[in-house]
Formats: structure tokens, sequence, C-alpha cells
């Protein structure tokens, strides 16, 4: 067989399991089921695989056991036995299924939770640091020379720079926008005592529609993500597949 | 269920499947038509190109490339974008995954694709060994970042076959001859669909300059890490796609063969020069004419639902009083 029919019968393939997985648009029906059955079969074996051939094999087997140069008798990576006191570790996992045995599987689950709480505390940092500096943002113009910030392509660095370095009115303002909406909407989350008063029942309300522009724009953003993989997915019917067929057909 | 009175209730208790089909045909027109999409970029894609083109030629970029088939429509555009750039400036990279065992076939299958385009157009085409490193997949994202993070030559101290067919340490080859520590890499990459973008921020943000490719489900977290400066640049999305391949084309800063520059870009006064070899419009100019149709077509299909929601509460309203 050669490399066009091949690539047609693969294509061919992929247009079935696209059309039969689509057609629970239309209702659930057993040729849906059967697609839905080879898909996760498929995805589950080919995981399995992977696992060995890609972390498994060259992450812990080839290491455990080291590897030949290409003489075949003197040793490239000397193996390292100690690499074997993972797989008992590792099959202890499997002991809570063991009535009488499952507290062997609490050790390597205390492992893997020692590992993650030990991580936590530079991992928040790392996370949240940065943006509580990015909060502090300047409110006051530094410069009055003009409201928004000049157009500076083909400017000489230097004077790039200077302008960079100063805050213009519309800056500011920006700045002011950022800063509101994000004092509003942190203080919809105060739960510990009672607001009063119109101002700030009314700073609560304006955070609680802030959080919901931004939900609809994730929201947006979500429904842009779906059609894209639609989009995809006929492309694949409508230009890759009929292009091989067109090749196939002569 | 309620019954059906007027022609508005009837546009409210249309069949859904008449509106899938209609979708279908719309999105197979967009798919068909070939026009070219006038486009604002966003301020975050344009970052993301100016960081990637701040790669000096013979650098060497991570890519970590957590994604599979299932977002196809997104990841394969962002990156054969980021791969054409990177093979245009003759950057190096280094390519692996902390997320899906299914993803390293799928980066293999771009890289061959890009590779017989790139053969077709009499450019030279990237090699492994020589030009790119393909350490394929890593369980447990967390554990592994934090090892890239404290020793990546111990993390990937794995043996690949050289230019010669010889087993030698990825550490020989020019691609990871200059690593000694994950911020030596020029750029780390990330393109994903999944929270394995707040993983990597969280453990490697503050080591090494970090930019992002993500789909559109994990924008907004990634926005949030840009606008705190934690990554670089990002690209969202198909609209991410289009804006990538919107300035491989015309540049940033970059007059076009009428003068006038098309994509200004205010955070550098130089311009960041344009792809001058290869495919530039590619996927995203292909997808995004359909991308406009369906997004019209639901806001239409939106207003409508509104307006027979309206009319037909007010339809049955005059005829109870009636």
């Amino acid at each position: 067989m050669n490399l066009v029919t091949i690539d047609f019968i693969k294509l061919t393939l992929g247009v079935l399991a696209t059309i039969g997985l689509y057609s629970v648009l239309y209702q659930e029906t057993k040729i849906y089921r059967f697609f839905e059955h080879v898909f996760l079969g498929l995805a589950a074996g080919y995981a399995l695989v992977a696992v060995w051939t890609e972390t498994l094999y060259v992450n812990w087997w080839s290491r455990m056991f080291g590897s030949f140069a290409e003489d075949g008798t003197t040793m490239a990576e000397p193996g390292r036995w100690a690499y074997a006191i993972l797989l008992p570790i590792g099959l202890m996992a499997y002991f809570v299924f063991s009535k009488k045995n499952n507290w062997m599987s609490r050790i390597p689950i205390g492992i893997i939770l020692g590992m993650w709480a030990g991580q936590q505390v530079f991992i928040w940092w790392n996370t949240y640091g940065p943006q509580i500096n990015a909060t502090m943002q300047p409110l006051v113009p530094t410069t009055w020379d003009t409201w928004f910030v000049p157009y500076m392509v083909g400017m000489e660095p230097a004077q790039a720079a200077e302008i960079r370095a100063n805050i213009h009115l519309s800056q500011a303002i920006t700045n002011f926008i950022f800063l509101l909406t994000f004092l509003s909407a942190f203080s919809y989350f105060l739960f510990s005592f009672e607001l009063k008063g119109k101002f700030m029942l009314g700073f609560n309300r304006m955070g609680r529609w802030f959080l919901m522009i931004g939900f609809g724009a994730i929201f947006g953003s979500t429904v842009m993500a779906r059609f894209a993989l639609a989009i995809d997915r006929l492309s694949f019917i409508f230009v890759e597949w009929a292009q091989a067929a067109s090749r196939f057909f002569g | 269920m309620r019954r059906k009175q007027n022609f508005w209730d009837e546009i409210q208790f249309i069949d859904r499947r008449w509106l899938y089909l209609v979708l279908g045909v719309f999105l197979v027109l967009g798919l068909n038509l070939k026009c070219a999409v006038s486009n604002v970029c966003a301020e975050e894609g344009k970052d993301f190109y100016a960081t990637v083109m701040k790669v000096p030629e013979g650098g060497t970029v991570l890519i970590q490339s957590d994604w599979t088939t299932s977002t196809r429509g997104e990841s394969q555009g962002h990156l054969e974008s980021l791969l054409r750039i990177l093979m245009t400036k003759r950057v190096k990279f280094l390519i692996y995954t902390f997320a899906d065992p299914q993803a390293p076939q799928v980066w293999r299958n771009v890289i061959r694709v890009i590779n017989e385009e790139r053969e077709s157009q009499n450019l030279p085409v990237y090699r492994p060994w020589v030009d790119y490193i393909d350490v394929g997949y890593f369980a447990n994202a967390e554990g592994s970042s934090i090892a890239v993070r404290n020793d990546i030559r111990r993390f990937f101290s794995r043996q690949v076959k050289d230019d010669k067919g010889i087993n030698r340490s990825i550490f020989e080859s020019p691609v990871m001859t200059k690593i000694n520590k994950v911020g030596d890499a020029d750029l780390f990459v990330i393109v994903t669909a999944s929270a394995t973008l707040d993983v990597a921020v969280q453990r490697l943000s503050d080591r090494v300059n970090m930019a992002a490719m993500v789909t559109g489900v994990i924008g907004p977290t990634a926005l949030t890490f840009y606008q705190s400066g934690q990554l670089k640049g990002v690209a969202i999305g198909l609209k991410g796609v289009y804006d990538t391949e919107y300035m491989m084309a015309n540049g940033l800063n970059t007059p076009g063969p009428d003068g006038k520059i098309v994509v200004e870009y205010d955070r550098s006064e130089a311009p960041v020069p344009k792809i001058t070899e290869g495919k530039t419009l590619a996927r995203g100019a292909s997808y995004i004419v359909a991308l406009h149709f369906a997004l019209g077509l639901v806001i239409f299909a939106v207003v409508v639902g509104n307006i027979a929601m309206f009319a037909s509460r007010a339809a049955n309203k005059g005829g109870k009083r009636r």
C-alpha cells in the first residue's frame, strides 16, 4: 500500500469517528456509543503504553539497570539500584483495595501529600507575590505635558525611556479604574461583618457587577474556544479529508 | 411543556438541531471563503511575538507542549506558528510535556508537517539532536516542574540518539550545551490547554523568562499572570493564533509596502521584524473567517431569542386581557 492510500484510509477512519461522535447532536444512538467506547479504549490503551515507553522505561527502568555503550560491553550509564525501592512504595498504593492492609496505601499517599505541602509556601508567594506587587499602581500623574502617552515609534531610545518613566493622565485614570474594580470586587468577599451604609452597599454592588462582567468575558472566551474546536473538526472533514480523497481518487 | 401560541413562541421553542445545522453550514462556508480579515492584535499577543522575536539566533527555547488532539483547533495553530518563528530564526528548542502521554505524538506530527512544508520551499529542515531535542512525557507536573527548577541537568539527564545514531547525553547536543540551569534558556514557552500553566508559573516564572500560548478556556487565568508580569506575553485561543500569524506577516512597527505601519506596538520604539521565509498566514487565517461567522450567528440568535421572549410575553399578556 502506498502512502496516499494509507493517508486516505487513516483520515477516512478519523472522519467516520468525528461524524459518529457528532451524531449525538442529533440524538444519542448506538453509533455514538460505539465511537465513544472506541475512543475511550484507544485513549486508555495508548496512555498505558505511553506511560511505560515515555516515562517508566526511560526515567525508572533504564536508570535502575543503566545502559551499555555502543560496543555492548562497557557501561555508558551505571545502574542505580536505589530506584528499585520506588516499586514497592508505588505498589503499596494498591492496598487501598484491601480491607485488612489498606493502612499501607497511606504511605505513598503521605509521601505525595508531604511533597505537596512542602512546596506550598514558596508556591503561594510565587503565585500571589507578583500579583500583589502589580496591584500597587501609581494614581497620580507625574507629567502634564500631554494627557496621553505620546506616539513613540521611531523615537530615540533615550527619549522613549524618559516618556515611559512618567505617568500620564490617561495611565493614571486607567490605574484608578483598575484599583476601583479591584477594591469593589474584593469588598464583595467581605463576609465577616455586615456592610452598612449607602456607600458601602453601593460599592459592594458595584463589585458584584464587575464580577458578573468578568464572568461574562470568561464565558465568551470559553465559547470562542469551543467554536475553534468545532471549526477544526469541520476543517478536518471538508479540507484535510477532501484533499486526501482527491489525491487518492486521482 | 408550555403550549406554543404564536410565532414568537415557535421561535423560542425551535428544535436545537436546526441551530446546529445552520451553525455547521455557516462554519463550512466560513472555512471555504478565502478573504483577508483585518485585525487589531491584542496587547498580550504583541508582547508574545516581541518576546519570541527577541531570542537570538542559535539561542535555546524550552517548549512545554501540554496539549493533545482534543484542543487541536487552537493549540496546533499555536505550536505551528511558534515553530515557524523559531525555525526561521534558527533558534534551537527542547520540547517535552508534563501533562499527557499522548502529547509527544501530537507535536511529533506537527514538527514532521512543518519540516515537510519547509523542504517543499527549499528551506533547511530541523533535525533532531542538532536543532531540537524531544524528551517526551514526564508524569507529575508539580514534581517535575520543581525538579526542572532545582536541577535541569539532573532532571533531563537522559540519552538520546545523536545525528550519527549514537546514544549520547542530551547535554552534549548543540541544543543544550549552554544550559546549566533553567534560567540559561533564552525563553520558556508553555503551549497548554490545561492547568499546567499554573503549575509552571508557580514553580518557574521567577527563574526564567516565560511566555504562554493557551486555549480560550485558560485565557483568563493567563491574563492575570500576564498583567502581573509573570508571563512576558500570551497568545490566547484562535484569535491568538491569527494575531501571531498576522504579526509574522506584518511585523510590529514595521512599515508595509505603502509605507504605513500595519501593527503598532507602543512598548517598543524600534520595529520588530516580520517573518521573511516560509509560511506566515496559515491555520489561524483559514479558521478566523469561520469564527467570525459563528460568533455573528450566536449574537444574532441571542438577539432574536430575547426579542422573541419579550414579544411572546407581551402577546400572551394581551391574550389574557382579551
